[in-house]
């Protein structure tokens, strides 16, 4: 839970995010699992809480990914972190759009890229779910807290409750449970 | 060639507005795109959904698209640049406070209560995606094979994603 004390810079940041950007094929929980696998497990920039965090603000406005990414860099570095992290984590997709849509106007045709796709989706399903287990070893050990999960997931995965929508009732919970406990009064 | 600013001004709109992210983009793009600016045909919005999905970034990356097409590469960066700068900025801002949210007690509750939420929206991500692309029995190999490496080896997860998809490409998979 404390502070971090050491000092990560801002090329490492900016080489981090890129890799990710570069790599994280399918987009959305895909980048997401690979921040969880490199900043928070491999490299410990961030704690599990933290990043969890960042995750559950992310849903506001606008996709995910990219905003986790930019709370990871101003976690570690102030506004510069975040914005050297975000536009590091856009670049690659950016030159690929590019490159793409060139080749788009002039032919008329998306190159194909599907059976890479079709390669890679499985992987990114392993590796979020690994990310997920790792999440839910530190956070939903308990009954209750599994029970939380399991509703959650249920509530997006099957009645397609958007993600903001799941995390307020959560947090809502969180409160309420605080207040019913006496909370110091 | 579009005016560079009404670009910009268009897809900065269209960043304040698009809550909750992905999805609700592909509807109000289309109607703006297609319909009002006439940026776009009909199929060339459709291909440019796939195209963007192509790439590991979000779906707004359909913004990029838009912005070379009716800009060049001058107008594909202000297009991306532009509607991704709202969610940015709050997201800075979010950041910003993050540590004094942390240390009001109530709020610190709240946050508590959303962790296991999280974990159950991960696996939910991970749901929806093994319901649309998970097919076939190769299909679920490989997810097998993804899960024994990335659980138990050291071997970087990208290596692993890029080494899927080469494999995917060398034995055409359809």
């Amino acid at each position: 839970m404390g502070k971090q004390i050491q000092r990560v810079t801002l090329a490492e940041i900016a080489s981090t995010f890129f890799m990710i950007g570069a790599t994280g094929f399918g987009g959305g929980m895909a980048i997401v699992a690979l921040i969880e696998r490199r900043c928070v497990v491999e490299k410990k920039w961030i704690g599990h809480d933290e990043f969890m965090h960042g995750l559950a603000f992310s849903q506001i406005l606008g996709p995910f990914s990219l905003n986790s990414t930019t709370f990871v860099g101003y976690y570690l570095r102030g506004i510069l972190g975040g914005v050297v992290a975000s536009v590091s984590f856009i670049a690659p997709s950016f030159l690929l759009v590019c490159v793409l849509s060139s080749l788009y106007f002039r032919f008329h045709q998306i190159p194909e890229l599907k059976s890479a796709l079709l390669g890679s989706n499985p992987i990114i399903i392993a590796l979020i779910v690994v990310a997920g287990l790792g999440m839910a070893r530190k956070k939903a050990a308990g009954l209750e807290s599994a029970g939380i999960a399991a509703l959650a997931f249920a509530a997006s995965a099957l009645f397609g409750v958007s993600a903001l929508k799941v995390l307020v009732v959560a947090g809502c919970w969180g409160l309420c449970k605080w207040w019913r406990t006496g909370r110091g009064r | 060639m579009v005016g560079i600013l009404k670009l910009c001004w268009v897809f900065l709109k269209i960043g304040v507005v698009f809550f909750g992210g992905g999805y609700v983009l592909i509807p109000l793009m289309h109607r703006i795109m297609v319909d009002q600016m006439h940026w776009l045909s009909p199929k060339e919005f459709l291909d440019g959904v796939a195209l963007s999905q192509l790439t590991p970034g979000p779906l707004a990356m359909l913004a990029t698209f838009t912005g070379y097409k009716a800009g060049g590469l001058l107008g594909a960066l202000a297009a991306t640049i532009c509607i991704f700068l709202p969610c940015t900025l709050l997201m800075l801002l979010i950041s910003s406070r993050y540590e004094r949210f942390r240390s009001v007690d109530a709020m610190s509750h709240f946050l508590d209560g959303i962790l296991p939420a999280v974990v159950g929206l991960v696996f939910a991500a991970a749901f929806n995606l093994g319901r649309t692309s998970l097919t076939n029995v190769r299909d679920f190999v490989l997810l097998g094979a993804g899960f024994v490496i990335l659980q138990f080896t050291a071997i970087a997860p990208m290596a692993v994603i890029l080494g899927a998809a080469v494999v995917g490409l060398l034995l055409h998979f359809s």
